[in-house]
Parts: C-alpha cells; structure tokens; sequence
C-alpha cells in the first residue's frame, strides 16, 4: 500500500509472478509507443483499482523469457496534485517494479529530467533512461555524450527512436540485464542549499527511529514534508505523533519564512537548477540558435502594432471571402426561394393558407435561408484561422488592447466564440474563475456580433452598399468591438472593482489546415443555423405574418404589427427607424434572423431577398440601414443569450445586460442618425 | 537563478505571450513550455478549459450539434495559490 488513498496492486494481473517493468514519463513522449513495441500485441487495458485512469499491461518476450510491463500514467512531475500522479508515485514508491524504464524526450530534456529526478530521489535505484526521440534532437541541433550522461546521472541511458524502432533492441536488454542484476547503478539525486539539506538530515534522524525507514526512503519523505505534501503529513503524523509533527512543521515554518516562499517552489527552483548544471556536462548544442520561420512570422502576428494591423487585415480578408464566394452562391438560394414560392402560390387554394405558406414561411424563413452559404463560409474562414494556429496569435495580440480596458485578456476566447453564437460564449465565461473577469465577460459578450446579426449585417451591406459592403461589415463589427472594450472599462471601473488574475498563451505551431476537418467543423456549426430556420425563425415568421394579417392585412394601419410598431415609432425614429424597424427589431428578440424575415413579410415580399432589397432602398438612406445594422447588432440579446446569461449569473445580471444593451444601442443610434445626418 | 520563480513572476507582471517570456528569462520557447508543465503539475499554474461542461446547460443544446468552442492554443492562469509565502 502506499502512502496515499490511490491503491495500486499490479499482482492481480501477474499471477504468473513475471518481474515487472514500469514505464514512466511525461506525457506525449513516446511512452505508448514504446509500450507497443515492447508488448506487441500482448497487451491488457483496464482501469486503475478504484479510479478511472486507464491502466494497460503487456507481456514482453525476451529471449524465451517474459516480463510484466505496465504503462504508469504520464506525468510531469511526481506531487499529491493529480490522480495520474499519485498512480505513478505509489505505484513506484511501493516497490512494485523490478525496473522502471523512464522515458525522457530527448528534445527538451529540462522537463523530463525533472521527473527523472523525482524518481531517483525516491530511492530507486533500478532505474534505465530511455532517451526516446533522438532523430528530433539531432534535428535540433542537439547531440548527446552517451558515456559522460551515464556517468553523471549514475543509470544506463539508452538512445532510443520509438518510431523507427532504434535503439529499442538495446533496451530490452538493458532491462533484462538489470533484472538479473548485471548492472550496477548509483543514482545522482539532487543537492539543494544548506539550510534545506539540513532540514533533511534533522527530518531524516526524526524519521528514523520509526518504522518508515523500512517501506520508504527517508530522504524523499523529509523532502515531501518540507513541500507540505498532504499525503506524507498523514502518513508520517501516524507514525511520528503530534509532538514531533508540530516540531518538524515549526521548523518546515521557520525555513518557509527565511525563504519567504512556500518550500516546494524553493525546491523545485534549487531541482531545476540541478539539472540545469547536470545538462551542460552531456548535452552538446551544435551550431549556432537561428531563429525559425515560425520564430519570425509570430514576432510579426504578435507585435504590438503590426500584430494588430495583421488581425485587422486577417478580418477584413475573411470577410471578404464571404462576401466574394458567399454572394453569387446567395443569390442562387435567393431564386431558388422566389421559384418556389411561386411554384406553390398556384397549388393554394386558401387564401389564408397561401399567404401563411409562400409569404410568411417562405417569405420570411427563406429570406433568411438564403444567407447559409455566407454563414457556412464565415464558419470556414473561422476554421482555416483557427487550424493554422492564428486564432492564439491573436489572442495575443488582443489581449494586450483588452488589458487597457480593464477587460481581462483571457475574454477573448468567449469573444471569438461569440462571433459563431453568444450563448456558448456566455457558457464558456464559466472557465473564467474569477467573478468580476466572469462577469464583465458576459456582459460584454452580446455585443459581438454572432452569426446570425451576421446575416442582418451583410443583408443591409450589400442592399445598400454594393461597392463597400465588406467594409462597412468590418467597420460595423469593429465599432461593435470597440463599444465592447469600452463597456468593459466602464462596467470594470463603475460597476464591478477587482484585479486580473495573469495567465499565459501556448502558441500552438502553425499548421497547414486539413480540408475535411475545416468543412466537416464549419458544416457542424453551420447545422445550428438550418435548425434555428427550421425551429426558432419558422415560429417567429408565422407569428409575425399572424400579427401583420390580423385583424386586417398590414397597410391598413390597424394590423396588430402596426399597431405594436406605430406605438413604438416615435421612440425608434429619434434614430431614423420607422415602425417597421420598430417591429422586425421587437421580433429579432427571439432570433436575430427574425430581423430580415419580418421585414420580408412586412413588405409581403414573395419573390425573395433581392426584391426585398429593391423595396427597402425605396423606403430607406443608407444612413438609416447602417444605423438599424448597428442597432440591431448591439440592443437586446435574444432570448438564448439572456437565458444563459440568467443561468450563469443570475437574474440581477440579465437584467442589467438587457437594460445596458438597450440603453447603448438607442444612444449610440441617435448619435450615429444625427451625426450622420449633419455630416452627409 | 530560481528560474522558475523568475517565471511566475513574469507572468504575474502581465506578460502572456510564451515567446517574450522565453526572451526574458534566457531560454528556448520549449523550456518555457516545459517550466509551465511543471508548475502545473505543482498546481501553481492551471489550464482553463473553456468548453468544459459548457454544453450540458446550454439552452440552445436541443438544436445545437455542439461544435461551437473553437480554440486551439491552451491558457494557463496562476491559480490562487501564491508562491509568495502566504499559507
């Protein structure tokens, strides 16, 4: 047993009583395939008692003869922190393995000595290195002194390439020559400062006297309980006592306070530097370090200025795109509507009916419809940046201009996922552990534009502004980005005070993207929409074409869609919206889509999204449709978004992004309608 | 030395990007790497995962296929736990 809750008994399997070869190492070093190179196909894969952890064993044959080997999980180090962790130690530290193989990925070999020292300093001295990956270091530049690393870490090191299959031979028979005994080790553990050694050795002469001393090295166990390990405290409190616990934590205190860190970072610095000065006497960098392609292009993505420049260029680029590849395939959709529309107008012989089927559902939904291809396209164009490795990029990037808002950098995640949808970005703001980060994230995040404002936004772009539609996309999304870092600061200096806890970015490499992952992610996320057209959108456009039709047909002034949008009209033209606007935006609540659909059958528009173009450039400046595209792009979240907002903070907060959201958007519509009006 | 202190310090003073920290403190892009592994297996930095569990409350989970997180990089944030001595 060891000396934690996690039980390992590897003897269950081994009734055989084979000797038993453990493999350890980080993670993603090749541990597996070297597993499957040992084993063959003679392998068992279960769980670890009493957890979920996978835990797989193999026979290896060597020579007429057969070992256990049993994959540890990977771990980077060997604390109480995680499941996978304590697996490994306990397994190790319960004397199970007559060898334990550590795999170390030669190409960075900082953090794989690490754990190699974790387990040396446990006491065990079967241990062989295999140094796996070696094609990659030699790749690097990096070579290595075989002889002189043996000697210096005091256990076989055998060069391996799992994926080739070199070195692999040499290392089944440096096991076995180990089990036999035919190798002797003497394993280098790592030295810290004076008044950590000493600390050990008064721990160590404390722990003597106890029966400890037989299961475990004492050394390792006066270093776990310098780190405060719970596990070891437990362990060591039921055979020390509380008398001479507190004594050794009074001195643990006193060590802490001289250092004024907590001792396990003091230790694993003074570790890490061991290895540091233990590296330099094996390892030979050739050549001189030369700055990668990859290297050169993130100094320019991340650059404070050119790296935004560049994701300025990159959104403007994807639009673009969507508007070139996306328009002509729209327009076809757009016909396809208007054709069948007229179509089955003939077959109707209800009136009620017919006006219901061709200018309600396929006036309304198949106006909508019509914008797939623009939203599968932008999915596409997200897709690409994403599987290149851009997307962290320009996390980067932004995270730097939202940290002068007050708005914590690590927001822009749920802001990227709020250009597809708000409420899957609302949901992730969950991650963020923080209340105030979480809260200003969320009420933030409607103010991005999602897909669906997307088809509101390129509808208005391309009816009334044919040559600049792209650009005036852009600037619609960008002055909707800017609103939101602006309501960041306010919301983070007015309503919610606190500090950003710091994080850190990984750049993935840059990657060339596989066409079929990007068109099978962009067709799952394009799914949402058609099923929003088929459910959300299609309710929305028969309500509306009830309410335009009932009691009497819209025009007549007295159609409950009038009369909800007369009542509102004098509100919505202090931004130059008349009641029609008044009412596709009332009706955009329940989707934003719903916008252009309730315009559609407002207008009793059969023929489709072109014919509803023509008609609202009759009614409407191109100073009123920019500003119903931004007003409808920042008022109210639909009902989705603010339901995940209630669900995420509570009523108080979908209340105040509701009142927020509306309060903006009508500000920010009378100033854009007046300036305007007096500039142009 | 203390590189790895030198690390959380770092990255306590506002600076995300991996490659600036690997300027500052010296060495190569995969040892920073390498340094965050480790203090996250110390529980001193932890990764945030955004799309974890966010589905299963979803309201719009009934029409939605589910694909919506889209972010390939990992982040890191230092946990509350503070290297400083304070426990």
């Amino acid at each position: 047993m060891g000396c934690c809750d996690v039980k390992n008994d590897p003897k269950i399997s081994n009734k055989k009583g084979l000797k038993i070869v453990a493999l350890a190492g980080n993670p993603n070093v090749g541990k597996t395939t070297i597993f499957n190179a040992l084993t063959g196909l003679r392998q068992h894969v279960g769980n670890w008692p009493g957890v979920t952890v996978e835990k797989k064993e193999g026979i290896m044959k060597y020579k007429g003869r057969e070992f256990l080997v049993v994959d540890l999980p990977g771990t980077y180090s060997l604390t109480a922190h995680s499941i996978d962790e304590l697996i490994a130690r306990n397994f190790i530290l319960d004397g199970n393995a007559d060898v334990v193989v550590d795999i170390a990925d030669s190409s960075c070999l900082m953090r794989n000595l690490f754990l190699t020292m974790e387990i040396l300093e446990m006491g065990v001295k079967n241990v062989v290195i295999a140094l796996n990956k070696i094609d990659l270091a030699k790749k690097k530049g990096v070579k290595f002194d075989i002889r002189k690393m043996e000697k210096v870490l005091g256990v076989p090191v055998i060069p391996t390439n799992a994926k080739s299959g070199e070195g692999l031979d040499e290392l089944k028979k440096a096991i076995v020559a180990m089990i036999d005994g035919k190798i002797t080790t003497n394993p280098v553990i790592p030295v810290y400062e004076e008044p950590i050694e000493r600390e050990i050795e008064h721990i160590s002469k404390l722990l003597t006297g106890t029966v400890l001393i037989e299961r475990y090295n004492l050394r390792w166990l006066a270093i776990k309980l310098l780190e405060r390990d719970e596990e070891v405290i437990k362990l060591v409190l039921n055979h020390l006592g509380h008398g001479k616990m507190d004594e050794i934590l009074q001195h643990i205190s006193e060590l802490e306070q001289y250092y004024k860190r907590s001792l396990d970072i003091v230790i694993a610095n003074q570790k890490y530097e061991f290895i540091d000065n233990l590296i330099h006497q094996f390892v030979i960098h050739q050549g001189e370090f030369k700055e990668t392609l990859n290297d050169q292009v993130d100094r320019i993505l991340t650059h404070p200025v050119y790296g935004f420049l560049s994701l300025a260029a990159v959104f403007y680029a994807l639009f673009k795109f969507v508007f070139t590849f996306g328009t002509p395939m729209q327009e076809h959709l757009d016909a396809l509507f208007s054709n069948l529309g007229e179509a089955i107008a003939p077959y109707i012989a209800n009136e009620m009916v017919r006006g219901l089927v061709v200018d309600g559902i396929i006036g309304g939904v198949g106006a909508v419809l019509s914008f797939f291809p623009l939203v599968f396209l932008l999915f596409i164009g997200m897709a690409i940046l994403e599987d290149t490795g851009y997307m962290a990029r320009a996390a980067v990037v932004m995270e730097r201009v939202m940290r002068k808002f007050g708005l914590p950098g690590k927001s822009f995640i749920p802001m990227v996922l709020a250009f597809g949808c708000n409420v899957p970005a609302v949901m992730a703001t969950r991650a963020l552990d923080d209340e105030r980060d979480r809260i200003i994230t969320m009420l933030i995040n409607p103010l991005v534009p999602c897909s669906a404002r997307m088809v509101v936004i390129t509808f208005l772009a391309g009816a009334f502004f044919q040559e600049h539609k792209a650009l005036i996309a852009v600037g619609i999304y960008m002055i909707s980005i800017l609103l939101a870092l602006l309501s960041a600061l306010l919301i983070g200096k007015f309503i919610i005070k606190g500090e950003e806890s710091p994080f850190v970015i990984e750049l993935p490499d840059y990657l060339i993207p596989s066409w079929k992952t990007v068109i099978i992610h962009s067709w799952e996320r394009s799914k949402e929409f058609l099923r929003k057209a088929g459910t959300v959108i299609l309710f929305g456009a028969i309500l509306i074409w009830y309410l335009s039709n009932y009691p009497v047909p819209v025009g007549s002034g007295l159609s409950y869609a009038e009369k909800l949008g007369k009542a509102l009209e004098p509100f919505s033209m202090l931004m130059g919206l008349d009641w029609k606007a008044a009412v596709s935006l009332i009706f955009g609540i329940i989707a934003k889509e719903n916008v252009i659909a309730t315009y559609g059958i407002l207008y009793g528009v059969e023929e489709g999204e072109q014919a509803l173009a023509i008609l609202m450039r009759n009614a409407m400046t191109p100073l009123q449709a920019f500003t119903l595209a931004l007003v409808t792009t920042l008022y109210l979240p639909c009902i989705a978004t603010i339901g995940a907002i209630r669900a995420e903070g509570g009523n108080k907060w979908a209340l105040v992004a509701v009142v927020y959201n509306l309060a903006l958007a009508s500000i920010i519509g009378i100033l854009v309608y007046h300036l305007g009006f007096f500039l142009l | 030395m203390a590189k790895l202190d030198n690390l959380l310090e770092l990255i306590r003073s506002g600076i995300t990007n991996p490659k600036e920290l690997a300027e500052k403190l010296g060495v190569s892009y995969e040892e920073v790497e390498g340094m965050i592994k480790i203090l996250e297996s110390m529980g001193y930095v932890e990764e945030i995962k955004f799309g974890e569990n966010a589905c299963n409350k979803c309201p719009l989970k009934s029409i939605c296929p589910g694909s919506c997180i889209m972010f390939k990089g990992k982040i890191y944030q230092l946990k509350k736990k503070d290297f400083a001595l304070k426990r």
